[in-house]
Order: structure tokens, then sequence, then C-alpha cells
């Protein structure tokens, strides 16, 4: 019979009172969410109150005051950078969200031949370096050395040339076409997640493919393309390679590299950097907050989890043009950049010709081999250290993405809203803004001018994207598998080694392949925080660009290329097809 | 393994209350389970049933009251004590089965055994004794991904079993099963448990399956507890309305009790002119005067052509349904429509004048 329980009057066995609080789950948990508070708080406080100081005529001094902020409204060069910053933003955002959404439609939708061939290279701009493309898109369009513009010269005999991106123009079209898979994937991703019953259903009513279109898949589409279409805005606003690379030299500032002027160099002015960077930081977070908060809980999910593949679009005849679009975009953002770079890298100095009796390896023997004497070690030094840094960052930061991802959908308690929120910060930031906090947090502690210093401005910066990765397959394996575990008698830490990890394994390593790939291009973090020594393969090219010549740039540009490329390849075996989509 | 109170309960819960957010999951919820016995908490949807379970678990921690297991005192919010999960020596077998999908059947059912460093070769053994109990010999080296819904079930069952645990946890574990197996489940289920021996916990808003499994019932709502009791007395003396209302189907009209005399009573309902008195057994705690409900299921009232000489009232035949051994009736009486098992040999029509009579001994007053 079961009764009401009376208050127990025997001798009962009772559990320790600290054991409740200091568990291991407890305690790695706290450990975490200090790192990440940490990381990412101290680099923005010390933004904003730096960028209230103010440095004194003698260069020595400083006090309190806003004369940095209307420096940057009332100064023509910053101003003008910042006005060409937004300027470029928009168009790129223009450009990209036309690629990005025509290619996806045409890939997820219509009977456009061999898509499935070509799919896999509309997202391998997403991996390459828009740095490089941008020295690539130099070499091919510059008005005196651009290949492009010396065929067009010998073939039809044009007088001047036909192409230049040594402007604004081309900074918006290397931007915008390297930034199309950010859009793409959004959009991709949300039309094939699409329920094909709610355009069937459209059909039935009468409604033309046309009208379905229009009507129905586009709507539905539309958070979509604003997601993506804000990713790019922000993403090109802190672009710090392409602006440096083509606008720089030849007049065309941004604020991105303004910033960088007053990081490093003669007039250097770290608090001005910082209320730059504020700026900057302050309009990127405030896109990334709409789209976080606004856009994406808009995102329709029609997922119906079977594995259909809705009806295709008959294109007709058009399907040719469709593919020739398709191609053509594979060409300029792939093909075309890194067939010139091998070209030019091949010349011991580029005259914008190819002289097939010159081609020579020695650009490659110069910034590959560092046994050899007359190695560049900026460049040397730069692959070794971004292979340390890729594969060190990657690891820690996929630990904590675990850790964190783990709290945040598995303890739910008021910390894991915190930490959520902390989680999309960096994401709103730069990162030559959130190097430019780093740098002035750390620039007097002994962590400054080492390896350490831009570790942990990789991680702050990127780690996130991990912990995405990791969020989304842990929110679709149910709670209850490792609740089974711990009723088995395991531990934390024992369920968190058999149980979760196992379960979350190939998203754990897709995400480390992905941040592998993102730190061993990543140039504006390290721009700023590196020192001679501690240079990184971008770093690297960036030396090789300003100090050396173009054909040398181009061999460390092609080898880090490869590396890339190499990653795709093990990301899309891993991940499978569908990774970067969800 | 053995250690009860003097009250007899191997499993108390005491005063058990737990919050999310401003919500009172569990509002202060006290029983006890005897040893090897099988309890069931019932109730709707969202009433608290899986955060109670939870609680016991450990994978809740509770915002008041105290909980202990056999001898352990494995939670106690007063004196701040908790004792995590691993260590309660607890089954538990989860809605959604939770049978990890990287393993192999026997690989899941070892794990238990494989976290408690037993030998290989007991672990082989009891593997495959728990495997054999629940019927999976031919599928023991299959992936998890690889069984059917009734057999991922079964595997749950192993693994929840296998390494002898003090305290079995059932959440819903039928649910996700189409009707034809849940029945059978059921009895399978309830097999097993009698022959391991092992007090348990079964969660559940299938009245039928509480019904049939259960050695006791909890009946909840809101995250209080409604009514305790076993299978036929739950279903045959439902103290209020709620309980009247939730288990099986029954007639409820409100009323006032007219007299009361030990756990006998009379009860007063009344549609416009006409009223009924009707002798009943009354609910705990109702006195001459109160407001209550009459409460009768279908099968125990007559509906009958000639005034019987029991209290009786007059209404008419407005539906009748064939369910081969009896009729389905609806007798409209003012507003009120009584529900009728009728034995088809009275043949009754829609439109009748009958008397609906009520058996004393079956009639309930319970509180509103
Ligand atoms: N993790 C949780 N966070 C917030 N609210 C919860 C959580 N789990 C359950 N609840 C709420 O507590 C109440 C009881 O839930 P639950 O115990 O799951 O009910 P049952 O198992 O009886 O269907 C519900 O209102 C539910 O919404
Ligand atoms: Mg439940």
């Amino acid at each position: 019979m079961t009764t009401e329980a009376a208050p127990s009057d025997i001798q009962v066995i009772r559990p320790s009172k600290w054991r409740g609080i200091f568990t291991q789950e407890t305690i790695a948990t706290s450990v975490a969410s200090f790192i990440v508070a940490i990381a990412v708080i101290l680099p923005l406080m010390a933004l904003v109150v730096n960028s209230f100081l103010v440095l004194d005529d003698m260069g020595f001094d400083t006090e309190w005051g806003l004369a940095n902020y209307s420096e940057i409204f009332k100064g023509r060069i910053i101003r003008k950078a910042f006005l060409n910053t937004l300027f470029i933003s928009s168009m790129c955002t223009v450009l990209a969200t036309f690629f990005g959404v025509s290619l996806a439609w045409i890939n997820a939708r219509t009977n456009c031949p061999w898509r499935e061939k070509l799919e896999p290279f509309n997202l391998v701009p997403f991996f390459l370096s828009p740095f490089v493309g941008a020295i690539a898109w130099h070499n091919l369009a510059s008005p005196k050395v651009g290949l492009l513009n010396n065929w067009a010269r010998s073939l039809f005999g044009i007088q001047g040339h036909l192409f230049n991106v040594d402007n604004i123009f081309g900074i918006i079209w290397v931007t915008g076409i390297f930034f199309t898979p950010l859009v793409y994937l959004f959009v991709i991703g949300s039309l094939r997640r699409m329920d094909p019953s709610l355009e069937d259903s459209a059909r039935t009513t009468g409604a033309g493919l046309w009208r379905t279109t229009m009507s129905v898949t586009l709507p539905l589409v539309t958070p979509a393309i604003l997601s993506g279409a804000i990713i790019v805005f922000v993403t090109s606003a802190g672009e710090f390679g392409v602006p440096f690379k083509l606008g720089s030299p030849y007049g065309y500032e941004t604020l991105t590299t303004q910033i960088f002027t007053k990081a490093v160099g003669d007039d250097a002015n770290h608090y001005l950097g910082a209320a730059m960077s504020m700026i900057l930081g302050v309009i990127t977070g405030l896109f990334i907050w709409i789209q976080q908060r606004i856009i994406a809980p808009r995102a329709y999910t029609t997922v119906t989890g079977k594995g259909f593949r809705p009806n295709v679009i008959d294109l007709g005849r058009w399907k040719w043009a469709a593919f020739a679009y398709n191609l053509g975009y594979v060409f300029v953002a792939v093909a075309l950049p890194i067939l010139c770079l091998v070209i030019v890298s091949l010349h011991p100095v580029w005259q914008g010709r190819v002289i097939p009796n010159d081609l020579t390896s020695i650009n490659y023997q110069k910034v590959l081999f560092f046994w050899s004497p007359n190695s560049i070690s900026a460049a040397t030094n730069g692959i070794k250290n971004s292979f340390i840094l890729a594969s060190i960052g990657a690891s820690i930061a996929m630990l904590l993405a675990i850790v964190i991802s783990y709290m945040i959908h598995r303890t739910k308690g008021f910390g894991s809203r915190i930490l959520d929120f902390l989680c999309v910060v960096p994401i709103g930031f730069p990162g030559i803004v959130l190097a430019m906090g780093v740098l002035v947090t750390y620039i007097k502690t002994p962590i400054y001018a080492t390896l350490w210093i831009l570790l942990l401005g990789y991680i702050t910066r990127f780690f996130p994207y991990g912990q995405r990765n990791i969020s989304s397959i842990m929110l679709a394996v149910s709670e209850e598998l490792d609740q089974s575990s711990r009723m088995a008698g395991a531990t934390w830490v024992t369920t968190l080694r058999r149980i979760t990890i196992p379960l979350l394994k190939p998203g754990i390593f897709a995400g480390w392949v992905l941040l592998f790939v993102i730190f061993l291009r990543e140039l504006s973090i390290s721009i700023i925080l590196y020192t001679a020594g501690t240079e990184t393969l971008s770093v690297g090219v960036y030396y090789l660009s300003n100090f050396e010549n173009e054909p040398l740039t181009a061999a460390l540009s092609v080898a880090q290329t490869v590396v890339l490329l190499l990653c795709v390849v093990i990301f899309r075996k891993v991940a499978g097809k569908e990774a970067l989509t969800a | 393994m053995n250690a009860e109170t003097a009250n007899g309960s191997y499993l108390e819960v005491a005063n058990l209350v737990k919050y999310f957010g401003d919500d009172r999951a569990v509002d202060g919820i006290s029983f006890g389970v005897p040893q090897g016995k099988f309890l069931t908490l019932l109730g709707p949807s969202g009433c608290g049933k899986t955060t109670t379970l939870m609680c016991i678990a450990g994978l809740h921690k509770p915002d008041a009251g105290d909980i202990r297991i056999g001898s352990n005192a494995v939670a106690s919010v007063s004196r701040g004590e908790f004792m995590p999960p691993e260590k309660r020596d607890i089954g538990m077998v989860f809605q959604s089965y939770a049978i990890w999908p990287h393993m192999t059947v026997s690989q899941n059912v070892a794990y238990p055994l494989e976290i408690r460093k037993l030998d290989r070769s007991e672990i082989d053994d009891r593997v495959r004794e728990a495997i054999r109990l629940v019927g999976l010999e031919d599928m023991a080296e299959k992936g998890a991904t690889q069984l059917s819904g009734g057999q991922q079930q079964r595997a749950a069952l192993a693994r929840a079993i296998v390494s002898h645990p003090c305290l079995l946890l059932f959440d819903e574990p039928l649910s996700n099963l189409d009707l034809k197996l849940r029945e059978r489940m059921r009895v399978e289920l309830k097999r097993i448990q009698h022959e391991v021996g092992i007090t348990s916990i079964y969660v559940t808003h299938d009245q039928a399956e509480a019904l049939v499994m259960s050695d006791d019932i909890i009946v909840m709502s809101k995250g209080r507890i409604e009514q305790t009791g076993g299978p036929h007395a739950i279903y045959a003396r439902p103290t209020n309305r709620y309980v009247s209302n939730f288990i099986g189907i029954a007639n409820l009209l409100e009323g006032r009790v007219t007299r009361a005399g030990g756990d006998r009573g009379e009860i007063e309902v009344a549609q416009g002119e006409s009223r009924l008195l009707a002798p009943c057994l009354l609910a705990e705690g109702l006195a001459e005067g109160d407001a209550a409900v009459l409460s009768v299921r279908p099968e125990n009232i007559e509906a009958v052509k000639s005034k019987p000489s029991g209290p009786a009232v007059e209404g008419e035949v407005v539906q009748t349904v064939f369910l081969g051994n009896w009729l389905d009736c609806r007798v409209r009486w003012g507003e009120f429509e009584w529900k009728v098992q009728a034995h088809p040999r009275e043949g009754l029509r829609t439109g009748d004048k009958v008397y609906v009579c009520l058996d004393p001994d079956h009639t309930l007053a319970v509180r509103p």
C-alpha cells in the first residue's frame, strides 16, 4: 500500500553537501564560461576605454575626451575612408546577393546540367583568402601589368587598358565574388530544407511555375537572403586584405586600412585606432544584432526530415544559359585567379606577359625552402607559425566549443543564456576590431609579441563558428542519450567521453577543419598583432607584396591556396555536402 | 537494499517542489513505494510526471523537499544535500529509448557494467542474460539504428536492468509504439519487472496502461497529487471530480449531500423541477450539506421502460449506438444527458421514455 510519506525515522546515509556544488560538470563549465567571458569582454572594454583617451600633440600624454571621435567625422582622410567603407560594403552586398541567390536557385531548383558537379566549386571561394584573390585580380586586371589588359592590347590592338581593378570598383568586384558563397549557403540551405508540398500546393491552385517561385518560394527564403546579405555587409566592412591591396596604394582608404595604419607604423595612434574600431564595431555589431535577433528567428523552419528531392524547374533551352552563368562564376572566382597566380609565380619578374623562356621555380624555393640560404624568413616563418596556430588554435577552440555548447543546450540555467550571448558577440566584430582590442589590452603584458597573443585573438574571434557547428548537432541529438548514460552510473566526464563526444564526432572534426582553414588564411587579426618572428602565412604574403615582388607574392599565395584546397576536399569528405548549410 | 521505514516505503518522496522559472512544475508532492512494487504516475501531459521522475533520477535538482531511496537520502533541499545521478543506482527507460546509435545492442547493454568495472566474463554473462530476458537474442550484435521501435524499447529495458539497480524508472516507454505492440509490451514489461523484482516507478498518460500494470497509481494534475490508490480503488472509488472524469467514463452531476453517515449517504441532484435523491457512497471528508458531485459509470446505470421501485428519474432516449455486447445510449434528463450502457435485450430505441435508476453500491458522491 502506498502511503503519504511520514518523516523518515530510520538511520539514513546522507551525501556530502559539498559534492553537490563541486561536481566535474560545474567546475568544467564554470572554468569555460570564465575563460570566454574574460576573452570576449576584456578587449571590448579596453577598446571603449582607449577610444576616449586623446593623445596630445607631442604624442606622449593622454587625457580624456571625445577628440578621437570628432577626428573621424571631421578629419578629411578618415571621413573619406568611412564613406568608402559604407559604399564598398553596400555595393559588395548587392553584388554578392545577386550572385548568391541566382546561383543557389539554379542549383537547388532548376534542371541546370551538371549542377551536382559544379555545386562544390561554388563554395570554394568560401575557403580561400580574399587577400590572395585581390593579388590575383591585381595581376589579371591592373592597367599596366594586368594579364587581361596585355592580352587585350596584343589581340585587339586596344590602346590603354580594358580593365582596372586598382580602385573602389575593383574592391567591390573581388569582395563581391569572394563573399558570394555566404549568401549562397544561407539560401541554398533554406531552399533545400523547404517542404516541397508548399510549392506543390501552390501549383495545384493553378499558379504557374514562375508565379509559384515568386509568390511562395521567394518569400519563404527571404529571411535567408537577408541573413546572408547582412553577413556579407559585415564581412566586407571588416575586410582588410582586399582594400589594402587594391585601394590603399591608389589613394582609396577604408576604415580597416586606416585602423591598420593607426595600429602599426610611423603615425601609430592606438587611441585613434580604438575609436575607429569602435565606429566600425558598432555598425557591424548592430547589423549582426539585427540578423540574430530579428531576422534569424523569422526564418521559416519547414523541415520535413525526409530525404526528399524537391521538384526541379525545367528551364528548357535556358538551362544552358544557367550552366554558362554558373561556370562563368566558378571561372572568375576560382579558376582564373588561381591560374594567373601560378603563371605569375613562375616568372622571375612580372611584366604582365607570359615569357615561356624565363619560367623558373626560384620563387617557390625562396618562400618554401626554409633551409635554403636565400629563403625569405617572413615567408617561411609565416608558414611554420600558421600551421602551429591553426592546429593548436582549432583544437583549443573546438574543446571550448564542446563545453560551451554543452552548457548552452544541456545545463539551461541563467548562465547558459549569458554564454549564448557571449558566443554571438565576437561574430559581431570584424577581426581587425577585435585585434585592436586585444592589442590595447595585452600590449603591456608578456604575451605581447608572442604567438600566444595571436592564438588568443584567433580563438576569441572564431570559436563561435565551431560552437555553432557543435550546437546544431547537439540540438539534433536527444538529451536523453546523455541522461541515460548518467543513469547507467557514468559520471559527467565519462558521459562526455563515451557518449556525447562520439555522437558529435563528425561535427567536431568538420568544425576543426573549418577553423583550421580560417586560421591558416587569417590576415586582419594577424596584421595587427604580429611582430618580427611571429609572422603568419597571410602576413608573409603581405610582406612579400609590400616589400618584395609580385612573383614571390604569387608563389606563397599559390602555396597557401593549395593547402586550403586540400582542406576543402577533406572537409567535404568528413562533413558531407550539407554540413555548411546547417 | 532492504532498508524500509516503519511505514513500509522503500522509495520516499516528501514535499517535492520543482520550479521552471516561475512555474511550479511539481507543487509539493509526497508519496512512498514499498520494495518491489510497481507505482504509476498517471496524469495528462504537462502535469509534472516527467519532472517528478527526473528529480528522483537526479537529472533535475528539486527546489524543495526530500527524496530517499532505501537508506540513501539522495536529495534534501533543506540540508543542501544532493547525490549526483550516477551514484543513485537507478535504471531508467526514456520515452525516446535513448539507445546510443554509435554502439551495438550488446555494447549498449554492457555499458552500465563497464562503468561499474566488472570482469569481462561477468559482463558477458549478465549482458547475455539481460538480452535473453527481453527476447533480443537475435539482435545482440546489430547496431542500434537497425532496430525497430519495439526492439529499441526492449534494448533500453535490458540496459536499465542489467546492473540490477535498486530502482527502475520508466518515462512513457510505450507511447511511441503502435497500439497492438503497446498492448503486448504492457504485459511483457510487467512480467519482466516481476521477474527481476525491482521497485519501479512508471510514468504514463494512458489510463489503460496504468490500470493494467500497476500495483499502485498516483493520479496527478498541475503538479499535485489528486488521488493515490490501487487500480481497482482508483477506478471504483474516485474521490474527486477530476479523477472520476480522467479515469474511464462517468456521468457527473453537481449536487449536494443530503444525508451522511459513515461512508454512506445520499446526494441530491436536480434538473429544473425534477429532483433525484440518490443513496450513494460518500468520498472521504464529505458531510451533510456539502456541495458534491454525483459520479456514476455508464455500466452501473440501468435504463428501464417500466417504473422501478427504487429512486429513478424519467428521461428520453436521444441516441443509441449498438456495440455488439452492449448498447451505448444517451438519455436526456432536463439539460443533462445520461451515458448509459444498456443490455441489447432491453430493446431501447431513440425516442423511448425510460427510467434511469442508479445502483446505490456504485453511485458515488465525490468532492467537486
Ligand atoms: N526543462 C524545462 N524547462 C522549462 N519548463 C519545463 C521543463 N521541463 C518541463 N517543463 C514544464 O513543466 C511542466 C511539467 O512538465 P513535465 O514534467 O514534462 O510534464 P509531463 O511529463 O507530465 O508531461 C510543463 O508545464 C512543462 O512545460
Ligand atoms: Mg513527460
